[in-house]
């Protein structure tokens, strides 16, 4: 059982990308590039030390395939872009992100924009759960 | 600033390469830094290094992943400056794949001088596809390459 408090270690590692201060609350449902102001520089940053923080792997293309899941391949994208089976997957893993964000053609490298900060938490329990799963 | 570069050496098979670079006191660039007393900017020396690790980690791509992209230094992480580099200074600068995926690679650097460590720090190259209008940076790239591989 994992009784670690892992979502507010991931807000102490979102604050130190961001050097924000002790004073400022992050909360689970902010987006990284809708509410927080990061980039992809700063989301690549802030993957990097969850990895050397907690000790797990998260290599590219992480949230593809937790959405993906068991659908094949072609199913879920098509060109780069994925299909409407395959944003609905997309949708489930981040539930907790507003539907009216995701775009009707959501290209495939663009996935970690529409992430809570929940999300990454969750990803981070996934992780410590069964870090040999993936 | 690719004329302070003296050659480079790059072992695909292990993850590392090495280079050197030599720096004049009157070298016009660091006239102001400071007047007579010249010292070598920290960003000059991330960007040496960075010399070094680009093409260490677009032949490491290459050869290891399979993918021809070009390496453009996205991040630098911590970064320590652990000693002042007075001009004139010879550098000997290395580089070692940490993490290497298709999109960005990271190299730990570290630069010494007279066998003294002055700088370590972690580049994030971000590997990127080019495009046509890019043909002429790699070319002088490819050249800038050769020469210095020959001097190594």
């Amino acid at each position: 059982m994992n009784e670690r408090d892992t979502s507010a270690e991931v807000a102490t590692l979102v604050r130190q990308t961001l050097a924000i201060p002790e004073s400022e609350p992050i909360h689970p449902q902010q987006l990284f590039f809708y509410d927080l102001g990061f980039t992809s520089m700063d989301l690549l940053d802030l993957l990097f030390r969850i990895e050397q923080h907690f000790g797990v792997e998260i290599p590219e293309g992480t949230i593809y395939h937790l959405a993906r899941g068991n659908l094949a391949e072609a199913e879920f994208a098509e060109d780069g872009v994925l299909t409407e089976a395959g944003r609905k997957r997309l949708m489930a893993l981040l539930y907790d992100t507003p539907p009216e964000l995701f775009p009707a053609r959501i290209h495939a490298t663009t996935l970690p924009r529409f992430c809570t900060v929940g999300a990454i938490t969750r990803l981070v329990d996934h992780k410590l759960a069964a870090p040999r799963l993936e | 600033m690719f004329e302070l570069m003296r050659s480079i050496r790059i072992d695909t098979e292990n993850g590392r390469a090495s280079g050197a670079a030599s720096i004049l006191a009157d070298h016009p660039l660091f006239a102001d830094h400071f007047p007579g007393k010249s010292l070598l900017p920290g960003s000059v020396m991330l960007e040496l290094a960075a010399q070094v690790a680009g093409p260490l980690a677009e032949e490491f791509a290459k050869t290891k992943l399979g993918i021809e992209r070009w390496a453009i230094l996205g991040m630098v992480r911590d970064a320590r400056f652990l000693q002042p580099v007075l001009l004139p200074a010879s550098l000997e600068i290395s580089a070692l794949i940490a993490r290497s995926q298709s999109s960005s690679i990271n190299t730990n650097v570290t630069v010494t001088v007279n066998g003294e460590r002055v700088m370590q720090a972690e580049l994030v190259m971000m590997m990127l596809d080019s495009s046509t209008e890019w043909a002429p940076a790699i070319e002088a790239r490819d050249d800038r390459l050769a020469r210095w591989k020959e001097a190594s």
